[in-house]
């Protein structure tokens, strides 16, 4: 093991080269794809897979990364405005804003892995798209797991950009295996909570959008990648709102609305209040502490 | 709650601002007299059934055939732009999304290497845009602050370059450097923009200092893509600041693709596991730890008395690298200037 290889080694790259004359991506310069009208969706294609997409494939990527781009108050837009209340640099709120992409907020690439592990297994055991779908919802609702792609907390009766992302993929003839099983999965759980008395849920933008990413050739990181950083721009524009037109901190007594931060914002649930033990105490009020075990209940 | 203990450290101090012994405890009522906390936005609004930017619903835009590159104008600048407008911005995010290993490129490989999520090094990548690398808020405040000058003590276009490159030809932001002498993209980008019919004064400076700047640098200088995206960009009618966060944010794509490309090609990193060869280290010599018992006789007090032992202090503090004490700036509040 070369464990210098950080600070010495020579990385390869097959993404981009940059010289003197020129930057380029994937073999071709990125001025002059630039100059014979090429897209920055074109790009991401290119970046992301390679290739450059067809027309209608480069009209899906525009579609979902609009319609992606703002979502208001979602954890990335509340990220962004928390961290540039203490006013750092702008960069920082943005990076935040991004990194709040995780497990259960747009969690693109974790859909994507689920849809290729299904597909693989139906190749594997033989089953129908359809047959491998009904099984994944199945496996899922069975293991009480939520079924990723499905519902969202505040568009209860299904995401407004879910069902036309759909739509779209269809009109633009770029719908493939993925959207095959997506729709089977969708069918299949719809049928369940039907059968088990349940309230409809609906699909959410991840189970539409990134369904159509998979189609057009994304890998579940790329399309990961290409959600997250996308609503990245929305959440600076909250974040400089809250900059040039907000007051920092966000617990100011003097704004008409009570703040974010403001003292009486905050409830607490925890121990009651205790006096603090002195040195000479210390030893026998942390062995009696220990040894009655109620802080157990606190750690996290 | 046990008995409340009246002396605790210093805090019966008579200089203390209140009695701390007397200090209550528990949260804050609710405070009902003003109106309750909400997020309040100008940018956007959802509602079960719809998503709104700037009034405009974003599937809807979606269904009439705009993209991301409108709802950047849309959401930065709460209008739609023109046919040419939305190309040129897309023009220019084609250039920016990539530029090999690069710092933000670099930053994403090296979080990748922890094996974190992909959204993390993507982040990460952002951190990489400063005053220097990526200096676009630098670049157009400054742009702004001339332009205004210009305006309000009624100067040629030809005189603000000049004082431009008097005051400012080596910063790292000023957008002409010597960068881009063999590579065309930053000078095509200008061309393009009054191609497009979309180039305005911002440019004009620009290619009036660069023209000043060539005169007066002893080494060859041109535009840079920093002063090209930089002025293009603010003729669209971006902020610095909105200039700032989309491009940082449109190399975050590319820097995701690094950070696949390196867990594809690379092994993760162990904690613990770089070493930093001897040959890298230009600090102290290896010297014995002295014991506890010792301590007085080697340790050294920070404190100073005078203004002339701290002075002396602090310039033997400058020759260790890594103090902080070789830098001098001030940290200053970025809604007022960034």
């Amino acid at each position: 093991m070369d464990r210098t290889k950080i600070l010495n080694r020579k990385t390869k790259t097959s993404i981009s080269y940059k010289t003197d004359e020129k930057t380029v991506l994937r073999g071709y310069d990125l001025s002059e794809l630039a100059e014979k009208g090429y897209s920055f969706y074109d790009a991401m294609f290119i970046l992301f897979q390679n290739r450059i997409p067809t027309e209608n494939e480069e009209k899906m990527l525009k579609y979902e990364m609009g319609v992606f781009l703002e979502h208001s108050m979602s954890p990335s837009a509340a990220a962004a405005i928390g961290v540039i209340t203490g006013r750092p640099n702008l960069p920082t709120a943005i990076a935040a804003s991004i990194m709040t992409f995780g497990g259960v907020h747009g969690p693109g690439a974790a859909h994507g892995y689920m849809l290729n592990k299904y597909l693989r297994r139906a190749l594997d055991e033989g089953k129908t798209i359809d047959e491998i779908g009904k099984i994944l919802v199945d496996e899922y609702l069975d293991a009480g797991q939520p079924v990723m792609g499905m519902g969202q907390p505040q568009h209860v009766d299904s995401d407004p950009r879910a069902e036309p992302l759909h739509a779209k993929q269809e009109e633009l003839e770029v719908e493939g295996i993925y959207l095959e099983l997506q729709r089977s999965i969708e069918k299949h759980f719809h049928a369940r909570r039907e059968a088990e008395g349940k309230k409809r849920v609906g699909v959410n933008v991840v189970g539409s959008g990134n369904t159509a990413l998979c189609d057009i050739g994304f890998a579940p990181n790329a399309a990961w990648c290409i959600g997250s950083v996308s609503r990245g721009y929305s959440c600076a524009t909250h974040a400089l709102y809250s900059m040039k037109k907000g007051r920092a901190w966000a617990a100011s007594k003097s704004e008409p609305m009570v703040q974010m931060l403001d003292l009486s914002m905050i409830k607490y649930v925890g121990p009651d209040d205790r006096p603090v033990p002195t040195q000479e105490e210390r030893e026998k009020y942390a062995k009696r502490q220990k040894d009655e075990g109620e802080y157990k209940k606190w750690v996290i | 709650m046990g008995d409340i203990k009246k002396n605790i450290g210093n805090l019966n101090d008579p200089r203390m601002p209140y009695n701390y012994a007397e200090r209550e405890y528990g949260t804050v009522p609710k405070d009902t007299k003003r109106a309750p906390f909400q997020w309040v936005s100008e940018i956007a609004y959802k509602n079960v059934h719809r998503i709104v930017t700037r009034g405009y619903d974003t599937t809807e835009l979606m269904e009439e055939g705009y993209g991301l590159v409108d709802v950047l104008f849309i959401n930065f600048q709460s209008r739609i732009p023109s046919a040419n407008e939305e190309k040129m911005l897309n023009y220019i995010m084609v250039l920016a999304l990539e530029d090999g290993l690069s710092m933000p490129a670099s930053i994403s490989r090296l979080v990748g290497r922890s094996k974190t999520f992909l959204t993390q090094a993507a982040g990460a990548s952002i951190l990489a845009f400063g005053h220097a690398y990526g200096a676009f808020s630098a670049f157009g405040n400054r742009l702004e602050e001339y332009s205004e000058i210009g305006d309000k003590e009624n100067k040629t276009i030809s005189e603000i370059a000049e004082i431009m490159v008097k005051e400012h030809l080596n910063d790292e932001g000023f957008g002409i450097s010597g960068l881009m002498i063999k590579d065309p993209a930053a000078k095509r980008m200008f061309v393009r923009a009054k191609e497009l019919g979309v180039s305005g004064k911002y440019v004009k400076i620009i290619e009036k200092t660069v023209e000043e700047a060539k005169k007066v640098s002893p080494e060859p200088v041109d535009l840079d893509m920093l002063g090209a995206i930089g002025a293009t960009m603010m003729d669209l009618g971006f902020t610095p600041e909105a200039i700032w966060s989309i491009i940082a944010i449109t190399r975050s794509f590319a820097a995701g693709a690094h950070y696949i490309e390196e867990v594809e090609r690379e092994e993760f990193t162990k904690f613990g596991e770089t070493l930093t060869p001897k040959e890298v280290y230009d600090g102290p010599e290896d010297r014995p730890v002295p014991t506890l018992k010792d301590r007085a006789k080697y340790a050294k007090s920070a404190q100073t008395h005078s203004l002339k032992e701290w002075s002396d202090k602090l310039s033997k503090r400058e020759q260790n690298y890594g103090t902080g004490y070789r830098i001098h700036e001030e940290i200053e509040d970025p809604s007022k200037k960034t």
